[in-house]
């Protein structure tokens, strides 16, 4: 188990540069989160993490030891690809079993250790089945199963819920950051879903165009962004006087406290989503403003309506 | 520091470097010296262009150009105004039989085409059985020696060129195409002209120029049929054959003159491929048209003609060896005689004919798999050089191949002539773009991420390669074997320059009976070779089918 200290690192192709002079410190046992849109350059650093990308410059630490001249093969990293890639001619006792072959462990406890890997993932049992008789999310709970076996230094992930279906994915990410904590792993975990990140990250990575936007805790990014682009991607963000503004911040004047300001506007459309409501409200100075709020009895919002709306203060966070 | 090589591109650089170092010597080397020797004089000393002006100064050798030229154009035509219907018709017609046709048109791929027209001369020839036959009721026909035997004999046994990959094509046309002019108002007819064929055509020249190489490079069928009619290659072994001064430069000449056609066509034909992609993602493949019943016939009867008749050549080989032959005569009775000669003398060619073919099919495997690997993988300037040099003896007929072979190893560093490995070797170059393309293919369809994984988990790439990639392509790397091994076994155009005293394999003894009229004999190695053939073949596919249900 080590924290992993990324200095300096660039990367370029062609025209693109995928990584653009990247700092960044992972402590040990940390659940750190790479964010950001695709082409991003969340994979060309993971991979450089990995060894199956070079760096142009900067170098990559595990705790004191420099890794990125390493061969792949030699760094201890347990990797989680997006389409799974089990290994289709090998079982799933096989798949689990793989790595620690490689380590030429005795084989009583290879199998004592691909069923301990097995039961993490609760796949006790499927040890003799093939990879096509498994589904989607089964594969890729052996393929969890198989980088935890290795007890790796570092685990590695790269949108491994994509291919999943939505309730899956939210199951998933859950077990996957239980797993991670009960462990102690030093895991990065590579995104595009920002909920996917606030919902298992200790701290996020916010990536755009090869350069690090913002680091810091969920809340603290989803608070208090430090860009637009930030403020934008972590959720729907009103702009208002040059500031970014959630829409659960903003609510009815009649329910709001008499401290806070109030802006004055017509609703244009109305979302019942269950729990929550959201309303688009259109100020008087053409200013679109999104609100969002709790599902409550008396709530009575329709299109055409006018309405008076308050926000707390607070919550406006100035961008620069 | 020093210029270290970074770690993930030393296993791809030692392949590329052992597949330049195999190449370079067995393919580029003796080329460059069949280059050096029509540029030579006799005596190998000067530098000059002599050697061209005398060649192309001579009316025979320009009409040998010609005629070589117009017989693949003819070829070329007619096979594939033939192969693009037929395919269409398989493709998407109610045929019955489907699948024991598209059997049997695969055939011709891996069968002779020389004892196709050693086939047609027994059959067709001056005292052919058929002839006679015709002319006991007083029915003549043409002559079938020349230019128009050749390409008949071209046309049935080249056909499945352009018919396997229009047939694909016009399975892989988005359906919803069709539909959608068909929805603007086009009638079907006009759908499948406008909307349909031009999808398929890519396939079909990549198949058609494949047919032209193919007639450019075949020194068999033209050895049998040609008579007097000069072609390339023939002439080009003739030359070398009677040359007697220490430079062959006027084969030389004729070798790099076939050399530098191929390669045009096949650039042509890669340019052809590269800027027309019309590949449509068709997600099933296209429905069956309903067509009425005499259409239905009609269409039957025409698949079945010409796959029927591709075979027919084959299978009275088959027949005629099992009949008794006095001289080249032959009398219409059941004997075992001619497999009686062809053994008893020995049952040597026979063994070499296998041995070669193994050690071939095995080196081929060997090299082209891991280079296949690489061009597919590795995608930089190397990798696309590689990829040109292991693609290159598509464009060398057999005939200069083995010319630079004798040039380059009878003397020097490195003596092969004599032996049997020169054989091996120069059956292993001419398979490699096939054992390449082959194994490419594959690994075109293994994720790349299975062998991230591999590393990731402590396996290195060579580890990897040997435990992930080529378990993962071994049904195809089989079939890439089975495939090499039958080629070989009826390889001629080399091997008749390369052989040597006990080395002779049944090819030459086949070679070798025609030119001293035993026909007997000939019939004989004939039928073993289709056996020799046909055997691995059934069996891979009997492999395949029992894998596949399991
Ligand atoms: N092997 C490569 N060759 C060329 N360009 C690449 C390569 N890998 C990534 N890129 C480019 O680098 C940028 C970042 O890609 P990537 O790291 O895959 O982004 P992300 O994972 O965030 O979607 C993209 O513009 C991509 O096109
Ligand atoms: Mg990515």
């Amino acid at each position: 188990m080590a924290g992993i200290v990324i200095s300096g690192v660039s990367r370029t192709f062609g025209t693109v540069r995928a990584v653009d002079n990247v700092d960044l410190e992972v402590e040990e046992g940390e659940f750190f989160t790479l964010l950001g849109p695709s082409g991003c350059g969340k994979t060309t650093l993971l991979r450089m993490i990995a060894g199956f990308c070079e760096l142009d410059s900067g170098e990559i630490r595990f705790g004191e030891k420099r890794i990125d001249r390493l061969p792949a093969h030699t760094r201890d990293i347990g990797m989680v690809f997006q389409n799974y890639a089990v290994f289709p001619n090998l079982t799933v006792d096989g798949n689990v079993a793989y790595g620690l072959k490689a380590r030429r462990l005795p084989a009583a406890e290879i199998g004592r250790k691909v069923a301990d890997a097995l039961a993490l993932v609760r796949l006790d049992g499927y040890g003799e089945r093939w990879p096509h008789q498994l589904s989607g999310g089964q594969l890729q709970r052996v393929a969890i199963a198989r980088a935890l076996a290795i007890h790796p230094q570092v685990l590695l992930f790269d949108e491994p819920l994509s291919n999943l279906d939505a309730r899956l994915r939210v199951s998933m990410r859950g077990e996957i950051r239980d797993l991670q904590k009960a462990l102690g792993i030093t895991a990065i975990y590579v995104t595009h879903d920002q909920e996917e990140a606030m919902a298992v990250s200790d701290r996020i990575a916010l990536m755009q165009n090869g350069k690090l936007e913002q680091v810091g805790a969920p809340a603290d990014i989803y608070r208090h962004p430090t860009s637009r682009f930030a403020a934008e991607f972590m959720g729907t963000t009103n702009i208002l006087q040059g500031g970014a503004l959630r829409p659960e911040a903003l609510r009815l004047a009649a329910d709001a406290p008499a401290a806070w300001p109030r802006l004055a506007g017509t609703v244009e459309r109305v979302e019942m989503l269950g729990p929550i409501t959201r309303a688009d409200i259109r100020l008087a100075d053409g200013t679109m403003l999104r609100m969002a709020t709790l599902d409550a009895p008396q709530l009575g919002l329709a299109a055409g309506d006018a309405v008076a709306l308050a926000y707390d203060p607070a919550r406006l966070t100035v961008l620069p | 520091m020093t210029l270290a090589i970074p770690h993930n591109q030393r296993l791809p650089l030692a392949i590329a470097a052992l597949g330049f170092l195999f190449l370079g010597l067995f393919l580029l080397y003796p080329l460059f010296n069949v280059f050096g020797a029509s540029l030579l004089d006799p005596d190998g000393e000067r530098l000059t262009f002599a050697n061209y002006v005398k060649v192309l100064g001579r009316p025979f050798y320009r009409g040998a150009i010609a005629n070589t030229l117009g017989i693949g154009i003819a070829a070329t035509v007619i096979t594939t105004l033939l192969a693009v219907p037929l395919a269409f018709a398989l493709a998407r017609l109610p045929i019955p039989g489907k699948g024991a046709l598209l059997a049997l048109a695969a055939t011709p791929l891996v069968l002779p085409s020389f004892v196709s027209a050693y086939a047609i001369v027994l059959l067709l020839g001056r005292s052919g059985i058929v002839t006679q036959w015709l002319q006991s009721w007083g029915i003549g026909f043409g002559s079938i020696y020349g230019g128009g035997g050749i390409v008949l004999v071209y046309v049935l046994t080249l056909y499945p060129y352009v018919l396997l990959p229009t047939l694909a094509a016009f399975k892989s046309v988005d359906v919803s195409m069709e539909e959608a002019a068909q929805g603007l108002g086009s009638s079907p007819g006009r759908t499948v002209r406008t909307v349909t064929l031009p999808i398929v055509l890519p396939a079909v020249l990549a198949g058609a120029l494949l047919v032209f190489i193919e007639t450019l490079e075949n020194f068999g069928v033209p050895f049998v049929l040609a008579e007097d009619l000069p072609i390339f290659a023939v002439e080009a072994f003739k030359l070398f054959i009677g040359e007697t001064a220490p430079n062959p430069a006027s084969a030389g000449v004729l070798g790099v003159l076939l050399i530098l056609t191929t390669t045009l066509v096949l650039l042509v034909q890669r340019r052809f491929l590269s800027k027309r992609r019309f590949a449509t993602n068709a997600r099933k493949t296209p429905p069956l048209l309903r067509i009425g019943t005499g259409l239905r016939i009609a269409a039957t009867a025409y698949c079945w003609l010409i796959v029927l008749l591709a075979l027919v050549p084959f299978f009275a080989i088959v027949v005629l060896s099992f009949m008794e032959f006095r001289g080249p005569v032959l009398h219409p009775n059941f004997s075992l005689a001619n497999f009686g000669f062809l053994f008893d003398r020995a049952l040597r060619p026979l063994g070499n004919t296998l041995l070669f073919a193994s050690l071939a099919a095995l080196l081929a495997t060997l090299v082209g798999v891991p280079v296949g690997y690489v061009v597919t993988r590795w995608r930089n300037g190397v990798a696309t050089v590689l990829d040109v040099v292991a693609t290159l003896p598509f464009a060398v007929a057999g005939t200069v191949l083995a010319i630079g072979f004798v040039v380059s190893f009878n003397a020097g560093f490195l003596v092969l002539t004599g032996g049997p490995l020169i054989l091996v070797l120069a059956y292993t170059v001419r398979k490699i773009p096939f054992a390449v393309r082959s194994a490419s293919a594959i690994v075109h369809q293994i994720d790349p991420s299975l062998e991230e994984a591999s590393i990731s988990l402590g396996r290195s790439p060579l580890q990897t390669l040997l435990r992930i990639v080529v378990p993962l392509m071994l049904g195809g790397i089989v079939s890439g074997i089975v495939l090499t091994w039958v080629t070989v076994a009826s390889e001629l155009s080399a091997t008749v320059v390369l052989y040597s005293g006990p080395w002779r394999t049944l090819t030459v003894v086949m070679f070798q009976s025609l030119e001293g009229g035993g026909a007997g004999i000939a019939t004989a190695a004939a039928s073993t070779l289709i056996v020799v053939t046909l055997v691995p073949i059934a069996l891979l596919h009997r492999l395949v089918r029992r894998y596949e249900l399991a």
